[in-house]
């Protein structure tokens, strides 16, 4: 009887929460605000479609702490917890594009936070290795990731080795500013691949920095503009 | 017995309320960061003229009344200085989301009423106690700046011996001792055993303070805390700053360091001063040849062009360019370093190979610019960061951010130090779009005008890599050899050179930027001053050189262009590109409208009870408005001279607090008919000041610390001896009813208040000298004032 009772209660409470009219209109209005953003987005000069697909479709509400939900999609960084943040929509959306993501394109993140960013590649079918060096993020990103059902292999690890058994990545992204260019992350980046990253001083504003692996090994670099991220760090915590 | 009582207890409660100023604002700069600081203290301030408004709304305040409030307040006040810092440290306040989040915005209310609590409490005790003496007011007043005085200088010496979170028990102890005083005026047994009680309970916080410093987990110092097996290995306390330094295997530190190296990092100790990186003291081995990163960090560019002997490092830091000198070959490396507990840590920490040893290496606590202008040593490098210098901000008094280091005068002083082949090197951020840089390049030119006839186009190189940039300049010139073989050097490492002899188009080899700024910037520096300062105003942030009157390196934004920037696409980024002054415009923006609003609506309520108030209000308004900005250029200009913010602080403040404080009690004997005379003779003497202090500084910088600090002393003294006079002749001139006394007490405070943030504003666009002149103006409004109300006063 037991056994039976429970499928009953949660098909009740599935009814229940499908039915209540404050449900619907939330799920209503945060998709009526996600457009709304990737209008702001697009207003801002980011043309990429695949890009603007992954903002229009990935959930950032799902990705931003409770406190902070009220606010998911407006145009800035929101903290979420451990001093770190999630980035600015429109930082994502240009990082993203500057990548020219296709599906299969091997791509390594470093600074994982919540996970917004490794969903928004995951969308686009990039596949996806992202390190987290808070322990306590990581779990949660790799947990939400699961239930949202994107697929990205989190890591808890120091992201200035970056993910050396990963071979080559087509395109590295980091999230977090760094006093310099790891090069490890240089090495990991296969020739003609691209590698978007702030840099300069940890605190305060950085510059967003485009590098690009030719063919001859050499390296070009690429100032695009000032960004302010949370600090990259350095071990695992 | 009672007038001595009170004006020790007058004395005591102003200095417990001036060290919990200082005190807070360090203790904010530390948990947050320094333009929060300025914000809410600047904010905070305005609880001395609110204790005059209320003072005022209060009908029939009889001078015996007035005994027994006085009492009240003198015991209030050490509590509410006991429980600001609690409750403060209670409120889980993130100012960095203020800008997006309006949940922020009641917290933030709430820690600026708790910040001006104590200032309201202490200020209306002072206020009390003058109403209540109306015979001594110059004494009693004297007593008050006298107590200010002392009190800055206590919170000073205070953060010597001890750290800054039991150090804030201090203003606590002070106010104990003022409520002591003032219960004997009374002599009540329960409120002398109150008194007692509050003074025990303060030294008892100081032992155990009631409250945790809680620093921002943007900064640093708890994300490099949070590495595996980090432990914090020192801790030093000094008032410029709280030093830490953090062992953590995963740390490393190498700014700028170039994509094309591979070798391997030294063990490096994080230091931090208030939280945040000021470098890393690495332990350098022969073994692993860790050493090898050194050279291929940009600033080793200058390296490449001319193997120095003898090297300066101004702004030591971690101690990174003073190794990097060490490992280039230099058999004499002198380090320089404004941070004491910086440098002993960098020195100490380190560890270096055994072939090092054969480099003598000087380190140098103090202030670069007093070090070049008395040493007779000349150098073949002189080396030094961008954003090295410490501003007065750091001892706790103001965000002004002067730095000496990078004026048109000091880049003078560094050339004339150079031997024949020497070379100045400044390395720095690219920012984005230029600024520093650009600003540097215009700086490092019209230097070089100055001490050499030759053409500049000779003497300068740019050098950039993905994200600094280094910019050499050399009275000599370079040779094309030099640069040749400088260009295989930053190829190899794939440095971009942006400027150098003989280049005639823009270039970018591995870095690129939307605009070849850089270029453009030194192609006009070396076409001429006149080339130089057309670029300058067709620019979009203000990149003029400093100069030791507007020592504002790292000020960019210009006030008219504000509105425009922000309307610009890439305007969203201007509120954290140059939020420092965005914030003095909002602390600006606040003030006045609580000032005002704190002034119009007690007159409001009250009708009957305006007339005359007007000039008396512009009165006081003036003088308070003259004094603050005669205090903060002093401040400034005798920086440079004493060569160390916390010697400029403790002699200024002092200085000018006990002096005006023994004026005031000596105005007593001065006539009121003539009491325009004293605003009238401080107009004159302030123009004066704006003409002829600044040269007088540069006159003795050279000599002697003591001689130094009496230069200053002796600058200062007489004029704010009689910075003393105006406002208890203006009491008595303004006749002296309790109501007109707290009317006055509110405009002088409210005015004050804004004149923080608008001298600072002055400073910042117009220069020091132009701060003497609005003093001047001040005075001479109140002078005059004095006259058209002739027949009023007295």
């Amino acid at each position: 009887m037991k056994q039976r009772a429970t499928p009953r209660f949660l098909l009740l409470v599935s009814a229940f929460v499908v039915c209540t009219p404050g449900w619907g209109q939330e799920a209503a209005r945060f998709t009526r605000q996600r457009m709304a953003m990737v209008d702001l987005i697009t207003a801002h000069g980011v043309r990429d479609s695949a890009t603007l697909d992954a903002m229009r479709k990935v959930p950032r509400h799902e990705f931003v702490a409770p406190e902070t939900l009220t606010r998911a999609y407006g145009d800035h960084p929101l903290p979420i917890g451990y001093g770190q943040t999630i980035s600015q929509p429109y930082i994502v959306a240009f990082m993203t594009e500057v990548l020219r993501p296709k599906p299969g394109m091997r791509v390594l993140e470093v600074g994982t936070g919540s996970g917004y960013q490794a969903a928004v590649l995951a969308h686009i079918g990039c596949e996806v290795f992202s390190i987290e060096l808070i322990g306590a993020l990581a779990t949660s990103a790799r947990d939400r990731l699961d239930r949202l059902g994107y697929t990205a292999e989190v890591r808890h690890a120091d992201g200035h080795h970056g993910w050396p058994e990963g071979g080559s990545f087509d395109a590295i992204i980091v999230t977090a500013a760094a006093g310099y260019i790891p090069p490890a992350l240089v090495e990991q980046l296969r020739t003609g691949g691209r590698m978007i990253i702030p840099v300069g001083s940890v605190y305060g504003v950085q510059n967003l920095i485009l590098v690009e692996k030719r063919g001859d090994g050499d390296l070009r670099t690429r100032n695009l503009l000032p960004v302010r991220f949370v600090p990259m760090l350095s071990g695992i915590r | 017995m009672t007038a001595l009582a009170r004006i020790l207890a007058v004395g005591f409660l102003s200095a417990g309320t001036l060290a919990y100023e200082l005190l807070l604002v360090r203790a904010f700069a530390i948990e947050h960061f320094h333009h929060f600081a300025f914000m809410a203290i600047g904010v905070a301030m305005l609880g001395f003229g609110v204790s005059g408004t209320v003072i005022a709304t209060v009908r029939d305040l009889s001078p015996s009344r007035a005994a027994t409030w006085f009492i009240a307040a003198s015991l209030l006040t050490p509590v509410a200085l006991l429980m600001s810092p609690i409750l403060i440290h209670r409120i889980p306040l993130d100012p960095t989301q203020l800008p997006v989040s309006v949940a922020e915005i009641p917290k933030l209310a709430t820690v600026y009423v708790l910040a001006a609590l104590p200032f309201a409490v202490g200020a209306a005790a002072v206020l009390l106690g003058l109403t209540a003496s109306t015979r001594h007011v110059g004494r009693l007043y004297g007593a008050s700046l006298i107590g200010s005085g002392l009190g800055a200088a206590a919170a000073i010496g205070i953060l010597w011996l001890a750290a800054p979170e039991p150090a804030l028990a201090l203003p606590a102890v002070l106010a104990g001792g003022g409520a002591f005083a003032a219960s004997l005026t009374a002599q009540r047994r329960q409120q002398v055993v109150l008194a007692t009680l509050l003074t025990i309970g303060s030294l008892a916080a100081f032992r155990w303070p009631p409250w945790e410093f809680t620093i921002t987990p943007y900064k640093e110092l708890p994300q490099v805390e949070a590495y595996p097996d980090a432990k914090r290995t020192a801790e030093r306390n000094s008032p410029v700053g709280w030093v830490v330094a953090v062992e953590a295997p995963a740390f490393r530190y190498a700014p700028g360091l170039s994509l094309a190296y591979r070798g391997a990092f030294p063990p490096q100790r994080a230091l931090f001063v208030d939280g945040q990186i000021a470098g890393a003291a690495a332990r350098w081995a022969a073994d692993t040849a860790s050493d090898a990163v050194l050279d291929w960090l940009p600033s080793s560019a200058p390296y490449s062009v001319v193997p120095p002997e003898r090297v300066l490092v101004i702004g030591s830091g971690g101690g990174t360019e003073v190794w990097n000198a060490v490992a280039h070959g230099a058999d004499d490396v002198t380090a320089v370093e404004l941070q004491p507990s910086l440098l002993t840590l960098s020195r100490d920490l380190a560890t270096v190979p055994p072939a090092w040893a054969r480099s003598r290496v000087t380190w140098v606590s103090g202030d670069a610019r007093n070090f070049v202008a008395r040493t007779a040593a000349r150098y073949d490098l002189i080396t030094l960061a961008q954003g090295g210098g410490y501003g007065l901000a750091a001892a706790g008094v103001h965000a002004l951010n002067e730095d000496f280091l990078h004026t048109e005068e000091a880049y003078a002083h560094y050339f004339r130090l150079l031997t024949d082949r020497g070379v100045l090197a400044i390395t720095g951020w690219l920012r984005t779009p230029p600024r520093e840089s650009v600003r540097t390049v215009l700086t490092l030119a019209q230097a070089l005008h100055q001490v050499s006839d030759g053409p500049t186009a000779r003497q300068l190189i740019v050098l950039r890599s993905w994200g600094t940039v280094t910019v050499m300049a050399r009275p000599a010139g370079f040779s094309d050899r030099e640069i040749a073989t400088l260009a295989h050097w930053a190829r190899s490492r794939q440095f971009d050179l942006d400027w150098y002899p003989g280049l005639e188009a823009p270039q970018s080899e591995f870095n690129f930027i939307d605009e070849p700024i850089l270029y453009r910037a030194a192609d006009a520096a070396v076409r001429g001053a006149e080339s130089a300062q057309q670029f300058a105003a067709a620019y979009p942030f203000d990149v003029t050189p400093a100069t030791d009157a507007r020592p504002y390196p790292h000020h960019f934004l210009r006030a008219t262009a504000v509105a425009d920037l922000l309307r610009l696409e890439t305007g969203s980024w201007l509120p954290f590109a140059e939020w420092g002054y965005l914030t003095l415009l909002a602390t600006l923006a606040q003030s006045a409208v609580l000032a005002a609003l704190f002034l119009i609506l007690p007159v409001a309520v009250r009708r009957g009870r305006r007339r005359g108030l007007g000039p008396l209000v512009l009165y006081f308004g003036a003088i308070g408005l003259a004094y603050l900005a005669a205090e903060i250029a002093a401040i400034q200009q005798l920086g440079l001279l004493l060569g160390h913010p916390v010697y400029a602080v403790a002699v200024v403040l002092s200085a000018v607090l006990i002096s005006s404080g023994l004026g005031s009690a000596w105005s007593d004997r001065w006539g009121v008919a003539r009491g325009w005379a004293a605003p009238l003779a401080l107009a004159g003497l302030f123009i004066v000041y704006a003409v002829f202090l600044l040269p007088l500084v540069h006159q003795f910088q050279s000599a002697s610390l003591p001689a130094r600090a009496m230069v200053a002393f002796a600058a200062l003294a007489p004029v704010a001896f009689l910075m003393g006079f105006p406002f208890p002749l203006g009491l008595r001139g303004f006749q002296p009813e309790p109501d007109r006394l707290a009317w006055a007490w509110a405009a002088n405070g409210f005015s004050s208040v804004i004149a923080a943030p608008l001298a600072a504003l002055v400073a910042l666009d117009a220069g020091s000298p132009a701060l003497f002149l609005v003093a001047a103006a001040g005075y001479a409004v109140a002078a005059l004032v004095w006259r058209i109300e002739g027949s009023r006063p007295g």
